[in-house]
């Protein structure tokens, strides 16, 4: 077993390697080598994908080396795929030299590898994906011409990503590797935040269900609550969640989470209580210019009054509270409480 | 081989300048004329492939100059990237023009813009606004992990939207316009069978605009009819019979597929034939009268244009016995009239036929074969009721039903009571000769009458057996001297097949008295079709004749053996 894991380790560091210019050092050799590697491990892949207790232990190395660049292997289900990551990763390497570039492409002509009977060869893969490709390109123009997007929530982009995203949760959880704050982190500094705000939004909304690629019995909704938990320690991140996103999206997801809900109606509080009346204006204003304006407060409100129960309850509940802190004022001008109160109210009629 | 490279060479120069022109506009009408050259398109790369593989770099650009301007056009065109193997084909002629030795700047610039090409093709892509490859690549995902999943993704919202502006036909907000679900349905066709694929295949043949006019193209049509019948793609039947209603073209294509089945160089057996009928669908389809029509049209002109071949004929049985199947399990309460199924006969005729023999007690039988004959009689033969339907017409409902002349010739011959010998006589007269008329149906009936009554004198108490030889003398069979005799032959032939099945002394020398009566292969595959046919009805009429059913079984085995 532990020359296998050795082995496994050292091709995922090939895998990291792939991607970086340390490429500008492999021949044609070294290349053809790294993908009959990568060959051999998609053998191991299917003969021991059955085993549970092999593969639960190579799952547990791959998961430790993960590293913080995301590369290299990640699951079991990873290692059957290794041949084309790895080409792919050293097609998009510039740093790859001439004679070593002219060997990988000559691995897609049939014949280059040795012929695998059960295996699909790396040709047909990637043939496949350059089809998928195309595929995707043409349904988008189709779908949504001129660029029209749809509602975030029923975005497939969103919700492939979603999905990729709990995937990876389940995978962290399943690894047993602790904490996956971690890398949540390195994405959340990595990938444009609306977007990450977008996708974690979605993946909070999706059906408790078998998701991309996975094995086994599901425990449910355990992805969701990692990430739920981690959003709740990022109070940065947490701030930006609430404030960012549009307010159904943010209603549909505290519907879902009892314990986002609670977070968030607390922000909402707390922004509410930053404004003050501006008589001359005759309206609430934020004390400086990154304050959460009363148009956003109240279409947050809004959205969030027209839940169904018990989200709405509890927004009347907190609401009320408020203003019962603020001295109850019945008159316009006074409380932002009461003045939002009013104001959905006469929205209800 | 050097005229093939002049062929090719001219080829390239054709499909250049298609694909210039492919590439100049991005309108309906050229999506339509790329998808119409998808599969010649293919072959034609299979072949370039075929022929550059044996070539080095230099000589392929010798030979095929403007092959790389191709290739690279090819690159950017995603319908051809998108359909079937295309794209595998393109990959590998990019390969063959890599310069494996490099001499100078040239070489390298050649194979440095094959890389391009390839990680074109091979590369991430800006899906939308935001950068998919980013993110995933922060998850440590290669496209390979999340195409598969973001086409089921966009499959999924594109039959959600179909759902929601046929639900919503009025709303013209959350409603897809017509024009955009005929140019999604002209962007399918190259990816009708690709995984997963298969919802938006059934959202679009189940959806209806709510225009008068068809709004998916026929290209999507053909693709998905295809893609079905080379069991590339599974549907539910649902969707299938709205394929074929709203494309009568892919209904006939559907049914030349199950004839060219059927009717192979070795022949099918009566199961097999069911087995493939059923798997066609299209018994479960004809529930539909629209349909049926069809499908009946094509038995017609079958039967026309073979003469009546009997294996044409086996398949009309065969289909009307799985068609009756789906109709009952469809609907107890029939949802069309039979006249709709049947408009050229009286619909009380098609009622009586229609009647399964299994839910006939045997006793009953006999007197529906006799009202079955009353009533084709009177539909052929009676110039009085001025409204005589064309015998032909009668016949072609008849022979739908063919098991009950199977029965009435079983009856002659088997019958402990008195049977209605005139009425079973006139219907297998018919049967067999449907075109004949009244004068000439009542010499084959004498004929055949005098055969019977000699195959029964036989039977009577004799001291000696019976010898194979005494038999053919009865039925006449063997000698050439009267040459109305084969005008009634297979007739005879039949019934003499069934006595050998039915009586104690005919079972005795079955085998004796069919290797006399198998003269030539004609007659051999004849008595194969009967006995074949006889186990399958005696089969699903859950006929208790253990002896006659076992020894059908064997002669059947040993006939096949020999042939």
């Amino acid at each position: 077993m532990e020359p296998l894991l050795q082995q496994l380790e050292r091709f995922s560091e090939v895998l990291s390697v792939s991607g970086t210019a340390h490429v500008s050092t492999w021949g044609p050799e070294t290349v053809r080598r790294a993908l009959d590697w990568a060959r051999y491990l998609r053998h191991v892949a299917r003969r021991f994908g059955g085993h549970a207790r092999i593969r639960s232990a190579v799952e547990r190395r791959l998961r430790s080396l993960w590293g913080p660049e995301g590369r290299g292997l990640t699951s079991f289900q990873a290692l059957g795929r290794g041949d084309v990551q790895l080409f792919l990763s050293l097609l998009r390497n510039r740093a790859l030299g001439e004679a070593a570039g002219r060997a990988l492409l000559l691995q897609l002509l049939p014949g280059a590898g040795p012929r695998d009977a059960d295996a699909e060869e790396l040709q047909a893969r990637l043939a496949r994906l350059a089809r998928y490709r195309a595929a995707l390109l043409l349904l988008r123009e189709a779908g949504s011409p001129g660029g029209e997007r749809p509602a975030l929530a029923e975005d497939p982009v969103l919700l492939t990503q979603a999905q990729l995203l709990l995937g990876r949760l389940r995978e962290a959880r399943e690894a047993e590797a602790g904490d996956p704050g971690g890398w949540l982190g390195r994405v959340w500094t990595r990938a444009p935040r609306d977007h990450f705000l977008q996708v974690a939004a979605v993946a909070l909304l999706q059906p408790l269900e078998k998701e991309l690629g996975a094995s086994g019995p599901e425990t449910p909704g355990e992805e969701s609550q990692l990430l739920v938990r981690w959003l709740l320690e990022q109070s940065e991140v947490l701030a930006a969640f609430c404030r960012h996103l549009p307010a159904e999206l943010l209603t549909s997801v505290a519907g879902r989470h009892p314990a986002l809900s609670r977070a968030y109606l607390g922000l909402l509080t707390d922004w509410g209580a930053r404004l003050h009346y501006d008589l001359q204006k005759g309206t609430w204003v934020g004390a400086e210019s990154q304050d959460v304006p009363w148009e956003e407060l109240l279409l947050k409100f809004r959205s969030l009054w027209h839940a169904p129960p018990p989200l709405q309850e509890e927004v009347l509940a907190a609401l009320e509270s408020s203003r019962a802190r603020g001295g109850d004022f019945e008159v316009p001008g006074l409380s932002v409480w009461t003045d939002l109160l009013l104001a959905l109210r006469r929205g209800e009629r | 081989m050097d005229q093939d490279f002049v062929g090719l060479a001219s080829d390239c120069q054709y499909w250049l300048q298609k694909l210039s022109a492919w590439d100049q506009s991005s309108t309906l009408e050229t999506q339509k004329d790329t998808c119409l050259y998808l599969p010649q398109f293919q072959e034609f790369l299979r072949q370039m492939y075929e022929a550059l593989k044996e070539m080095d770099s230099n000589t392929v650009m010798e030979r095929f100059p403007t092959i790389g301007q191709l290739l690279a056009k090819t690159c950017s065109n995603q319908f051809i990237l998108a359909y079937d193997e295309s794209q595998k084909f393109l990959i590998w002629c990019l390969c063959c023009l890599i310069n494996k030795e490099p001499q100078n700047s040239g070489d390298s610039k050649l194979n440095s813009w094959i890389w391009g090409l390839l990680s074109h093709i091979l590369s991430t892509f800006r899906f939308d606004i935001k950068e998919i490859g980013l993110f995933s690549q922060g998850l440590g995902y290669e496209p390979v992990d999340y195409y598969p999943a973001l086409l089921k993704n966009v499959v999924l919202s594109l039959v959600s939207k179909l759902r929601e502006s046929h639900l919503n036909g009025f709303n013209t907000q959350r409603r897809m316009a017509p024009e955009r679900v005929a140019s999604l349905s002209q962007v399918c066709v190259p990816l009708v069978t690709l995984p997963d694929f298969e919802p938006l295949v059934e959202g679009m043949l189940t959806y209806h605009g709510h225009e008068p006019q068809e709004v998916l193209c026929p290209a999507f049509f053909e693709a998905v009819n295809e893609a079905f019948l080379l069991k590339k793609i599974s549907l539910p039947t649902p969707a299938v019979v709205s394929l074929w209603l709203r494309h009568f073209p892919s209904l006939e294509k559907a049914m030349l597929h199950l004839f060219a089945k059927l009717i192979s160089r070795e022949r099918n057996s009566l199961r097999r034939i069911e087995c493939f009928i059923k798997d066609s669908l299209l018994p479960q389809a004809a529930c539909h009268p629209a349909i049926f029509r069809v499908v009946d049209e094509m038995f017609r002109c079958a039967l026309l244009e073979t003469d009546g071949a009997p294996e044409v004929l086996a398949a009309t049985q065969v289909f009307t016995h799985c068609f009756v199947e789906a109709l009952e399990k469809e609907n107890k309460q029939l949802r069309f009239a039979f006249k709709t199924y049947f408009p050229y006969t009286s619909p009380s005729l098609a009622t009586v036929l229609l009647q399964h023999p299994k839910d006939t007690p045997q006793e009953c039988r006999l007197q529906l074969l006799q009202r079955i004959s009353q009533m084709l009689r009177e539909a052929v033969e009676d110039q009085a009721c001025g409204s005589c339907v064309d015998p032909f017409e009668s016949w072609f409902l008849f022979i739908h039903f063919g098991s009950w002349a199977d029965m009435a010739a079983e009856q002659l011959l088997r019958s402990e009571t008195e049977a209605p010998v005139a009425a079973l006589l006139w219907l297998l007269a018919f049967y067999y000769r449907p075109l004949d008329s009244s004068q000439q149906r009542a010499q084959t009936m004498a004929k055949v009458e005098a055969v019977l009554s000699r195959l029964q004198l036989l039977m009577l108490s004799r001291s000696t057996p019976l010898s194979a030889k005494e038999l053919q003398a009865a039925t006449g069979e063997g000698s050439n001297a009267d040459p109305t005799q084969s005008v009634c032959g297979q007739l005879i032939r039949h019934l003499f097949l069934n006595f050998l099945l039915w009586t104690p002394g005919g079972r005795t020398i079955a085998r004796e008295a069919i290797t006399l009566m198998a003269c030539t292969d004609e007659i051999t595959y004849e008595i194969i079709g009967f006995l074949d046919q006889t186990l399958y009805r005696w089969d699903y009429l859950c006929s208790e004749a253990p002896r006659s059913a076992k020894l059908a079984r064997e002669l059947l085995q040993e006939l096949q053996a020999q042939v």
